[in-house]
């Protein structure tokens, strides 16, 4: 009993953060100036219809009432109907949503795999002439913005060498029997190179240094002594002793960065014209469609907040000495 | 320092005796000038700088005020009185080759108070005017009177027309036969009339397109988007279609009779059929006619309200009764509603009826229509495939029509040279940035197009001084539009005083372009002929006039 008691407190927390966002998101719209009838601004358009919009937009009733309206249907697990599309905003959620992960996944496990390797190996390396060349580097990308690295690569591998295509998840007109024959295909493989490439250059700085300065603590550590006084082989040191101790917080930055990730999406889908849940963001912020908008926004943040939670908890599961007690 | 501070307070003294001393008539407030950011906007906002820069020389005090387009709409559409001057556009259409919409809807003192005529303009004898050409049947006669129209609203400057920009559009000359690709009237190369004839010459047999928005709906009854359009008038057949001349010809039906100048009989074309392999019939005609009008499909009710009256004569003539007689109703009502299957759409509808929903949220699985091309997959914002109808009367060149989604415009032009599009529908870059890039390229053939739609700086007659129709013509004589085509639009335009395009040949009152005189010199004397003070200083109201409307 005494072991649930902390995670119904967190639970409950998250509970609150999440109402907090959701009351954050609805205000948010609703006080940026411009309106969404904007888009129908026509010759032909009769103030009937400008009517009927807001009417059928829910628009015409006050504010608290909206607020309410809204509350109540996030309960029941409704997120609304988009302006735009006059379709339910879960619908357009979820077709998009594959896309995204799919993307995001692939890249930080790259960056991970890369960064961990790599921060171990720096780190076993430390004051030869290889880290004084690539912490800078290293630091480099992690301070380059996406969208620029990104026409950078399409620039470089697609316009000019040719190797790879310049945006979508798949040749024009080509089609798939099902999700697995199209994420195992070549076609959608060499689409999803370049995305990824960008958002995994972008994410492998964190672990590496991550990886870096915890490996450098950890083989300070007597038991590492310890073990290079055993006469065991510089592997055996590095990887078992060394490296499975210091990649406990790597681990754990590894849901943190879920987060991170889905917002540098954003931007990333638009240069590669990547068919994901950030582009349909920006499109429903530029187009006022307030429901799509906080829907999307509610589920980039619902992921952050659950992977914020995994985290804590990995760090106890990983890690028997750190409790909530 | 107690020198410094004399000479500081003699002049500022000078200063405030000379201020007086010139108005002793009342100075014009501020006026805000509002324009959509240079992000989205380049052209536009660099018009406005350029126009301010040349009221200024004036003596008129101008702040320019930057909002993006859903707040700007809200500051001018939805708020009549408050705003002084804004920047503003009309796209083009095919539709709106009839001038009718554009004269009639922008300018007519019944769409004042809420429809398009958001400027205010009440001009008795323009109602009457306007009124009167779109009842008359005969074009010579029409014609006369929409170059009146152009003539009293030069006259009276109740916008400040800028430019009608051109577009261009790119494709590859290696795939396609350029002797096939139509650049239809005011509408350009991206036209229905090009997916039709465009021949592949080699093994690529698709036409591949891109636009850089969002397919939001497939559906015959909701006016979506622009490029939305593109796919439901190649899957929908009309009665009419806006020609490649930008008159509108017979489609779907083989003619036309005006029986009197309120009943029109349209004959149906034989043997169509929808792509479920089901006949069009005259029933489904009068039901898609129906549809627009019967609650659940608003935004093409506009189209279709003009008409009292559907009767079927024999198998395949549709008798069509008018409230009243319209010029454009060939092109504004029978180009424009889509004919769709009633055997599909009659249980839709039904069902909808008790419903607070309308037919604009149904999105059909597989929209079913007769026209040239089928429905055959969407991805969302990905791409959508439509597949050649070999069976039309009129089956397209190319195998497939796939319109994939780019946001990036730079990667629009590169997928344009890797093959990956081989037809450029949408570029919001540079165009100069596009011909160099055809140029280096050596396969690529870039062609602009005079546009239907325009630029203009909307002026807002319900604040004083736009009230005063000098007013208005000095500040648009004050800037040469071959500036604003040359820095603005880097002259990909050319320049406008008519908000009928010289793309419309026909209508187009070419008089009033040539003949419109701009220059600081011919404002400033414009200014001082009706009164103004301060002319080049502080501009102030003539005598008597007093501001109303804050400092």
């Amino acid at each position: 009993m005494n072991s649930l008691k902390p995670l119904l407190i967190r639970t409950l927390q998250l509970a609150l953060v999440l109402w907090a966002v959701v009351t954050i998101l609805f205000l948010m719209f609703r006080l940026m100036p411009g309106s969404p009838l904007a888009a129908y601004i026509d010759p032909t358009f009769t103030e009937e219809q400008q009517e009927a919009l807001i009417r059928q937009f829910g628009l015409d009733k006050p504010l608290w009432q909206q607020y309410f309206t809204y509350l109540v249907n996030l309960l029941k697990g409704e997120l609304g109907y988009s302006f735009r599309y006059r379709a339910p905003v879960a619908e357009r959620i979820w077709l998009l949503l594959p896309n995204t992960l799919i993307l995001t996944f692939s890249s930080l496990i790259v960056a991970y795999v890369f960064g961990i390797l790599a921060g171990a190996w720096l780190a076993w390396r430390r004051g030869s002439r290889v880290e004084v060349a690539a912490l800078p580097v290293v630091l480099a990308t992690r301070a380059m913005p996406e969208f620029w690295l990104g026409m950078v690569l399409l620039a470089i591998f697609s316009f000019s060498l040719g190797w790879f295509p310049a945006g979508g998840t798949r040749s024009a007109g080509t089609e798939y029997s099902s999700l697995w024959a199209l994420y195992t295909s070549a076609d959608f493989l060499s689409h999803l190179a370049l995305p990824m490439l960008t958002l995994a250059i972008y994410s492998q700085g964190l672990p590496l240094l991550l990886m870096r300065s915890n490996m450098l603590d950890v083989m300070k550590e007597d038991f590492v002594t310890m073990a290079k006084v055993k006469g065991l082989s510089s592997y055996a040191v590095v990887v078992r002793h060394g490296a499975r101790n210091a990649l406990l917080p790597v681990v754990t930055s590894f849901a943190i960065a879920v987060g991170y990730q889905l917002q540098g999406n954003v931007v990333v889908e638009s240069v590669f014209s990547w068919p994901g849940l950030g582009r349909e963001l920006v499109a429903a912020v530029l187009a006022s469609d307030y429901p799509l908008a906080q829907g999307a926004f509610l589920m980039i943040a619902i992921v952050v907040i659950a992977m914020n939670l995994i985290a804590d908890l990995l760090y106890t599961f990983l890690d028997p000495r750190i409790s909530h007690a | 320092m107690k020198t410094f501070f004399k000479i500081a307070v003699g002049a500022a003294l000078g200063a405030s005796f000379y201020a007086t001393s010139v108005s002793a008539q009342d100075p014009i407030r501020t006026i805000h000038l509002l324009s959509r950011p240079q992000a989205a906007q380049p052209a536009e906002f660099q018009a406005i700088q350029l126009i301010a820069q040349e009221w200024r020389k004036l003596g008129l005090d101008v702040e320019v005020d930057v909002m993006p387009w859903s707040q700007m709409a809200n500051a001018v559409w939805y708020n009549r009185d408050d705003w002084d001057v804004t920047a503003w556009q009309m796209t083009g259409r095919p539709e709106r080759s009839d001038p009718d919409e554009i004269i009639y809807n922008l300018f007519h003192s019944s769409t004042a108070d809420k429809g398009y005529n958001f400027i205010g303009y009440n001009n008795p004898e323009y109602d009457k005017l306007v009124e009167e050409q779109r009842v008359t049947v005969d074009p010579e006669k029409r014609q006369k009177l929409v170059i009146e129209a152009q003539k009293m609203l030069d006259a009276d400057q109740p916008n400040m027309m800028l430019v009608h920009p051109q577009q261009a559009f790119a494709f590859d000359k290696t795939v396609f036969d350029p002797a096939t690709v139509v650049d239809q009237s005011g509408i350009g190369i991206r036209s229905y009339w090009t997916w039709l004839s465009l021949a592949p010459t080699g093994e690529q047999k698709d036409v591949i397109v891109n636009s850089s928005d969002n397919v939001i709906a497939v559906n015959p009854l909701y006016i979506s988007g622009v490029t939305d359009n593109w796919l439901t008038e190649l899957i929908y057949d009309r009665l009419y279609r806006v020609g490649p001349d930008g008159l509108p010809t017979p489609w779907a039906a083989e003619g036309h009779e005006w029986r009197d100048e309120k009943t029109i009989a349209v004959t149906l074309r034989d043997g169509l059929k929808f792509h479920d392999g089901n006949p069009v019939t005259a029933e489904d005609v009068v039901f898609s006619y129906q549809a627009t009008t019967g609650g659940e499909a608003p935004m093409y009710a506009p189209f279709g309200q003009n008409i009292t009256n559907i009767e079927i004569e024999g198998d395949n003539v549709i008798v069509f009764t008018l409230a009243t007689p319209s010029a454009s109703f060939l092109t504004s009502s029978l180009a424009k509603i889509n004919i769709i299957p009633k055997h599909v759409w009659e249980p839709i509808l039904a069902d909808l009826s008790s419903k607070e929903e309308n037919a604009e949220s149904h999105q059909e699985e597989m929209p079913i229509g007769s026209g040239a091309y089928k429905f055959v997959r969407w991805l969302p914002n990905e791409e959508i495939v439509l597949e050649a109808n070999a069976d039309h009367f009129n089956a397209p060149k190319a195998d497939r029509f796939i319109l994939r989604i780019v946001p990036n415009a730079e990667a629009a032009l590169g997928m344009l040279r890797s093959g990956e599009l081989n037809f450029l529908t949408d570029f919001q870059g540079d165009p100069q940035v596009l011909i160099t890039a055809a140029d280096e390229d050596g396969d690529l053939q870039v062609v602009s197009t005079v546009d239907i739609g325009f630029r203009y700086v909307a002026f807002n007659l319900r604040r004083p001084p736009f009230d005063d129709p000098a007013f208005r013509r000095a500040l648009s004589s004050a800037v040469d539009r071959r500036l604003i085509v040359n820095a603005a639009f880097k002259k990909f335009a050319v320049p406008s005083n008519s908000v009928v395009s010289p793309a419309l040949e026909y209508w187009h009152a070419a008089d009033v372009v040539d003949g419109f005189k701009a220059g600081p010199d011919v404002a400033k004397s414009i200014l001082e002929e009706a009164g103004y003070g301060g002319v080049g200083e502080r501009l102030a109201y003539p005598e008597g006039v007093s501001e109303t409307l804050g400092k």
